[in-house]
């Protein structure tokens, strides 16, 4: 089902949380808002669901105007970021939680668990309660729980985030394979960039109450249009046009027109080349081992660049380097 | 905004709306009904007369000094040994802590003038330790009321102050001990600082209570009236209404103020770490042991000695005079019988479910509830803590005696109940709210995508982490509905009698042991209320799951 997002406004206590926000979710699609705590981001999802009014805008699932309708009639499933379980009810019990709400056959409540849990790879841990899983677990529970009523969309608020680093990549990788199998079309909010760059379809990078630029990660990550977006996701290194103008004058080319300030060159860490050189221009001032990637700090013409070369480096600090960069793209200040 | 949204809110408005309307007819109207009775005369005009005519009294002035004495003396006293126990309980290695334990529950098992009944019986002009060794023994007096009401007011303390002592973070005696600090050192360093709020709202605490209490002053106090027996004599004794409501409002005072310099204390208190670490085993360190110990001793003796004493006049034939061994105290000898007992407790099941239901409804109304009216409400829901139960049972017989609800009310249990709960209901409400609040929100929500009304997020996500507090409101609005005695002192009619009333009644007349063989009646009663609790709560945290 195709969700469109019309220009939704909502003030807390005359404070703007969300600023004339559209955005479409097309049939299959996994949507991730991203954006730093306090953009607006968690609001819009409850707006999606139900949970909070909107002060303006439209909500529209499958052409369906359902801005007026209650949570309980959007057919949403959701996930919290945690605590959501009910704590006396077991596992199997709170997946069947939304179906004994509808009033369904306890038969068939009995069978859907069973089967749900079997399909988050819980089988036969239905009769423990949540203090008896591990934080995945529950999460799995949730996300079986949010399934149980077949719902049009799936809204994901954080699902991840309090889970431990080697829980969150294989969980990660779960939803996403169940998303696609079950051809749900979902909303998850994460603040998360590593998170949404690798489960998204499309990521709706927020900042302040407003979209900052919505499109595919590899859109996002290599042609930011804002220096918001380009800090946000991945690191980046911003160059003002008149030090391009210096340094990197090819790259002037393909610059928008516009006032001196209003666009900078933003160039990722890996697209900078860097090669030893008795008569380069910078500066090694530091390097940091990271395993499969180190991380290089130059100073070059006054200013610092950051450089990602993959694999060991030979370089150390103080040697001198020439600079080149394999591509850049340029983005409001 | 959605239809059913709304829903919501009206259904949140009408829990909240309800508890309201009890607050305003029992707690806010007899309130307001002893301020108004304090500046009118008997034609209903306003005067200042009352206030006047305080000072025309000689006794009176000096009423309220000796009371201002007891008060501050009870709070020195019952501070400092409290403050003791709580260290002998969390900072020592002493054997023997759960003896502590119990012997700190008796106090809460009986009303306040056992104490005092078994200090007479113990030390009183024909007590037994004059029977015993012939000395010449007289407690009643300033004394005898200091001891009652610091073994009274020691449990309250020990509470507070425990609560302080377990919210400090091990690490800090762990930083002073690497930096060198001696034991004495880190005491009054880090042990100190973080009690200061702690016993500053025990202070406060025990000089309210102290100042507002009657029962153990009429049982011990002798000559030595106090403020609290001069409105007791106003109102039971001269039926002078308009003076007892003008003395219950110079009472009111220092209460509201030292409730409120509890509330101040209490908003700047460090709440300490939210990750407590590691548990904090005391060192070893004999002398500290010994001495804790001794003062622990020094404060538990009298106290155990005090109840024991009551327990065995109750099982004597004819106190002080025949000695033998009897249960014939609890056969009969009263012309009611168990009646009060019985009375006692049906109004005290009335008192704690009705409590239990309004205190819940209230807390759930609230949890949502935007703030301009959370915060006004919360403030009303607590404002019985600063209202002495002398004050409130006064503002019930002046506004329930005549008037509209008169005819249901008069005499009634009902009325006694209504008294009894709303004079604990701020604390009953506390207990509850802090339980509503562990509820994660998510938890709302998960009902409510669900498809759940506000009836499935009371049941499903609220009930579940509100069961314990709910059984704690319930056990402890019964237990202080058992013992109380200055709020429903004016309420009783011949045809109703308390339990309470009726020990203060039976020694009043001298009939010392029936008395005790009643108060022990409570105590029992109390005690397996106290039991009862304990093991549903341990039931229940068997059972339940959550965190």
């Amino acid at each position: 089902m195709h969700l469109r997002i019309d220009d939704i406004a909502k003030a807390w206590s005359g404070h703007t949380v969300l600023d004339g926000v559209s955005f479409d979710a097309g049939e299959n699609e996994f949507v991730c808002l991203l954006g730093p705590s306090g953009c607006g981001k968690t609001t819009l999802l409850r707006i999606v669901a139900g949970l909070t009014a909107a002060d303006a805008g439209r909500v529209i699932l499958g052409g369906r105007d359902i801005s007026a309708l209650p949570a309980r009639e959007r057919r949403m499933g959701l996930v919290f970021q945690a605590y959501s379980l009910f704590p006396d009810m077991t596992a199997a019990a709170n997946v069947g939680y939304p179906m004994r709400l509808r009033r369904d056959a306890p038969a068939k409540i009995a069978a859907r668990c069973s089967e749900l849990l079997e399909r988050v790879g819980l089988g036969g841990l239905g009769a423990r309660f949540p203090d008896e899983l591990s934080g995945g677990q529950q999460q799995r529970v949730a996300l079986a729980r949010a399934l149980a009523t077949e719902p049009a969309m799936l809204l994901l608020d954080e699902p991840l985030s309090a889970l431990d680093p080697a829980i969150r990549g294989q969980l990660r990788s779960e939803i996403r394979l169940l998303q696609r199998a079950l051809g749900i079309p979902t909303i998850m909010v994460t603040h998360d960039q590593e998170e949404a760059l690798a489960m998204a379809d499309t990521i709706v990078c927020m900042n302040r109450g407003r979209i900052e630029q919505t499109g595919s990660p590899r859109d996002l990550y290599e042609r930011p249009r804002s220096r918001f977006v380009a800090e946000f996701i991945g690191r980046a290194n911003l160059l003002p046009t008149a030090f391009v103008r210096d340094a990197i004058p090819g790259f002037l080319e393909r610059r928008p027109p516009g006032d001196e300030a209003t666009y900078e060159l933003c160039l990722r860490p890996e697209d900078v080349v860097i090669e030893n050189d008795p008569r380069g221009e910078a500066v090694i001032e530091d390097t940091v081992f990271l395993g499969n990637l180190a991380r290089i700090t130059l100073a070059w013409r006054g200013r610092k660049l950051l450089v990602e070369q993959p694999g060991r480096s030979a370089l150390n600090r103080g040697e001198l380097v020439s600079v080149d960069a394999l591509r850049g793209a340029w983005v409001c200040a | 905004m959605g239809v059913r949204v709304k829903r919501m809110r009206t259904t949140g408005m009408l829990l909240l709306a309800v508890p309201l309307l009890f607050l305003l007819v029992f707690f806010l109207h007899p309130l307001a009904t002893v301020l108004v009775r304090s500046v009118t005369d008997a034609q209903g005009m306003p005067t200042f007369a009352n206030y006047v005519r305080l000072f025309d009294d000689p006794g009176l002035p000096r009423a309220a000094m000796r009371s201002l004495v007891i008060g501050v003396a009870t709070t020195l006293c019952t501070v400092s040994l409290g403050l003791c126990l709580a260290m002998a309980l969390h900072r020592s290695r002493l054997p023997g802590k759960a003896l502590i334990r119990t012997a700190l529950l008796l106090p809460m098992l009986a009303p306040s003038l056992v104490l005092a009944l078994g200090l007479v019986c113990l030390l009183g002009r024909n007590g037994l330790v004059h029977r015993l060794t012939g000395l010449p023994t007289d407690i009643y007096g300033f004394w005898g009321l200091l001891i009652a009401n610091t073994l009274y007011g020691l449990p309250q303390v020990v509470i507070i102050v425990s609560a302080a002592l377990a919210r400090t973070p091990a690490r800090h005696y762990d930083a002073a001990e690497s930096m060198g600090a001696t034991p004495w050192r880190q005491f009054l360093d880090v042990t100190i600082p973080r009690l200061r709020f702690a016993l500053l709202a025990a202070a406060f605490l025990v000089f309210t209570e102290t100042l507002t209490d009657f029962g153990s002053a009429v049982v011990v106090g002798g000559s030595y009236r106090v403020l609290a027996v001069e409105i007791y004599g106003e109102v039971v004794g001269q039926l002078d209404f308009a003076m007892g409501a003008t003395l219950g409002v110079v009472l009111l005072a220092p209460a509201l103020l030292s409730v409120w310099l509890a509330r101040m204390a209490r908003r700047r208190q460090d709440t300490g770490d939210a990750s407590p670490g590691r548990t904090l085993v005391p060192a070893r360190h004999p002398w500290r042991d010994v001495a804790l110990g001794g003062i622990s001793l020094l404060a538990l003796l009298p106290l155990v000695g005090v109840v024991a004493t009551v327990a065995y006049v109750s099982v004597v034939k004819l106190w002080p005079y025949d000695r033998t061994l009897t249960l014939a105290n609890y056969m009969g000898g009263m012309p009611d019988g168990y009646g009060p007992v019985a009375t006692s407790i049906t109004m005290s099941l009335l008192a704690a479910g009705a409590g239990v239901l309004l205190v819940f409804a209230l807390s759930a109304g609230l949890r949502r509830a935007p703030p301009f009216i959370a915060k006004p409400v919360q403030f009303i829901a607590s404002l019985p803590a600063a209202v002495p139960g002398l004050v409130l049972g006064l503002g019930y017989v002046l506004a329930f005696n005549h008037g509209p609800l008169s005819g249901w009310l008069y005499g009634s249990v009902a009325i006694v109940a209504a008294c009894s709960l709303f004079h604990y209901h701020a604390q009953a409400f506390l207990t509850m709210q802090t339980g509503m609040r562990q509820v994660p929100e998510a938890l709302d929500d998960a009902v409510a995508v669900s498809g759940g009304s506000t009836f499935h997020v009371l049941r499903d996500a609220v009930w579940p982490f509100a069961a314990p507090a709910a059984i704690s409101t319930f056990f402890y609005l019964f237990m202080r509905s058992m013992v109380t005695l200055s709020g429903v002192i004016f309420l009783v009619t011949p045809e109703l009698g308390l339990a309470s009333v009726t020990v203060m009644r039976l020694d009043e007349n001298g009939f010392l042991a029936q008395a005790a063989a009643y108060a022990m009646c409570v105590v029992l009663a109390s005690a397996l209320a106290l039991g009862a609790m304990r093991l549903l709560l341990h039931v229940l945290k068997d059972r339940r799951h959550v965190a």
